[in-house]
């Protein structure tokens, strides 16, 4: 089951409307057999940049992420419908990642060229396409091939 | 006459020690019984080995997150809002491609400048020095 972060921008509206927007968004969740793992209120604030959407221009918006599951072939269709909501500015809908555990390699990065993995693989890789070519100290006193 | 006295004299020598050699060789395989309290035992780890260099966010154990925006505009040019190269941020690969992604992520849903580094976060401490690139820029 995949988490995801649905990240909302309202357009900035009493209390009563965003409420109901909110409740809005929520159903098209539930009616698409998914659930709501938590709702977050990250504030009203201007945004970073001017955005016109459904033909009006906004610079502030309230900001909220909801952490849902839903079916993954439902997401389109739940961006279509929050796209046609004229009260929402944005959505983006992002998978939630685990923290990596994966150990920090910046002492093998900070090693001269010649002993770093990706170079040594790099150097391997191009001999690899080298064609081979005759030497001639292998006895034969002509040259076998067309010049 | 002297030439054959130095001749002598140097024979001489020589089979001297050729006997003194064969006098130590016995002396030598005995050395080689020494019983094995007097070898220094060098069992300790190496006492010189460098300590493993860490990126700052390996250190502190962060994960870039999109809705981190203070953190993410630490690593934005306050001059275009350009990320800053790997050269400049000194963190190691994973982590400065997952900073990069979720710089992408913020800005595209609405949470991050993109021409510019936003104006409250310009006193914010600075993590390295654009002007001195751990290694060389690329132009």
């Amino acid at each position: 089951m995949i988490t995801y972060e649905l990240c909302l921008l309202l357009r900035v509206m009493p209390k009563k409307e965003l409420a109901a927007t909110l409740k809005r968004t929520a159903t098209a969740i539930f009616d698409k057999s998914g659930f709501i793992r938590k709702i977050e209120n990250l504030g009203t604030r201007d945004m970073p940049y001017k955005t016109s959407s459904h033909g009006v221009v906004y610079n502030k918006a309230s900001y909220f992420l909801i952490e849902m599951n839903v079916p993954p072939s439902t997401v389109e269709e739940l961006k279509e419908e929050y796209s046609r909501d004229v009260d929402i500015i944005r959505r983006r809908v992002y998978k939630k990642i685990p923290p990596s555990e994966a150990e920090c390699t910046l002492h093998e990065e900070m090693l001269p060229a010649p002993y770093r993995k990706d170079v040594q693989e790099l150097i391997a890789s191009s001999k690899k396409l080298q064609k081979p070519r005759f030497s001639y100290n292998s006895g034969l006193d002509y040259y076998p091939f067309q010049k | 006459m002297s030439l054959i006295l130095r001749k002598c004299f140097q024979n001489v020598q020589i089979s001297s020690l050729l006997k003194n050699t064969r006098v130590l060789m016995p002396v030598r395989n005995v050395g080689s019984e020494v019983s094995d309290a007097d070898v220094p035992k060098f069992d300790m780890e190496n006492p010189f080995l460098k300590e493993k260099q860490q990126c700052i966010l390996c250190k502190h154990k962060i994960d870039p997150d999109y809705k981190n925006v203070k953190l993410l505009s630490q690593f934005q040019s306050p001059y275009t809002g350009r990320i800053y190269g790997r050269h400049i941020t000194g963190l190691c690969k994973a982590k400065h491609e997952k900073l990069e992604s979720e710089i992408v992520k913020s800005q595209s849903a609405g949470l991050m400048t993109v021409y510019l580094k936003e104006p409250c976060f310009i006193k914010d401490p600075k993590l390295f020095d654009a002007e001195r690139p751990i290694r060389p820029h690329r132009f």
